[in-house]
């Protein structure tokens, strides 16, 4: 499942599908919102997504994933819009025959997401809203 | 030709615009493009990172634009 959404993850449901007889283990990463971010103080943050774009990148991210890594697997859903400190904002779940493997192919797919799928954070804060980035120019 | 451009992230807040028609000449590529785009905005131009996607994948800059083709403009990407 690649997914991008508004709502919140539904991070059971997510485990209960991907769980398998051939799986021994399941590795999840969760990013969520937090409430500091260098020097100041995030009150929300707003995502924005270029959708076709970014599920497309997704979907290349799983295959690549899966070719590199012996996982049986992988889920990926991304929020956007506006939301909260501490709220969920990627889940990624991966499942295979054994963890090293889980391991590996969900580091691979959020450095891949991180480097390559095109979502922007924007925080709020008290002092105004930035791109995440934009003050390191 | 008019070409279809959406602008994302900070690029949509500096053009204030999630989109536009702009008209350029026929045969035109990703790198004449992108130099036209920085001449109209030059906000966008002093960025020092300006990424291009072409119907959604990122193309070389040597590729040519054609009509039917959306072209998008972005900083580096922040997702995750």
């Amino acid at each position: 499942m690649i997914k991008l959404q508004k709502e919140e993850i539904d991070i059971l449901d997510i485990l209960e599908r991907i769980k398998n007889p051939e799986s021994g283990g399941i590795v999840t990463f969760l990013g969520t919102v937090r409430e500091n971010s260098k020097d100041h103080v995030v009150s929300k943050m707003e995502i924005e997504v270029y959708e076709d774009m970014a599920l497309r990148q997704l979907e290349a991210i799983r295959s690549e994933a899966k070719e590199k890594f012996d996982v049986h697997e992988i889920n990926i859903v991304h929020r956007y819009g506006e939301l909260n400190v501490q709220d969920n904002i990627v889940f990624i779940a991966v499942a295979s025959r054994h963890r090293k493997e889980a391991f590996d192919a969900c580091i691979f797919v959020i450095n891949e997401l991180k480097k390559r799928v095109p979502i922007w954070k924007k925080e709020i804060t008290p002092e105004g809203n930035f791109w995440v980035d934009e003050k390191n120019e | 030709m008019r070409i279809k451009i959406r602008y994302f992230g900070q690029f949509r807040d500096i053009t204030s615009k999630h989109e536009e028609y702009i008209t350029v000449k026929e045969g035109i590529t990703v790198s004449e493009i992108r130099e036209h785009i920085k001449n109209i905005y030059p906000k966008i131009a002093a960025k020092s990172e300006i990424l291009v996607a072409v119907n959604g994948n990122f193309g070389s800059l040597d590729q040519v634009i054609e009509e039917k083709d959306e072209v998008a403009f972005f900083p580096p990407v922040s997702g995750g």
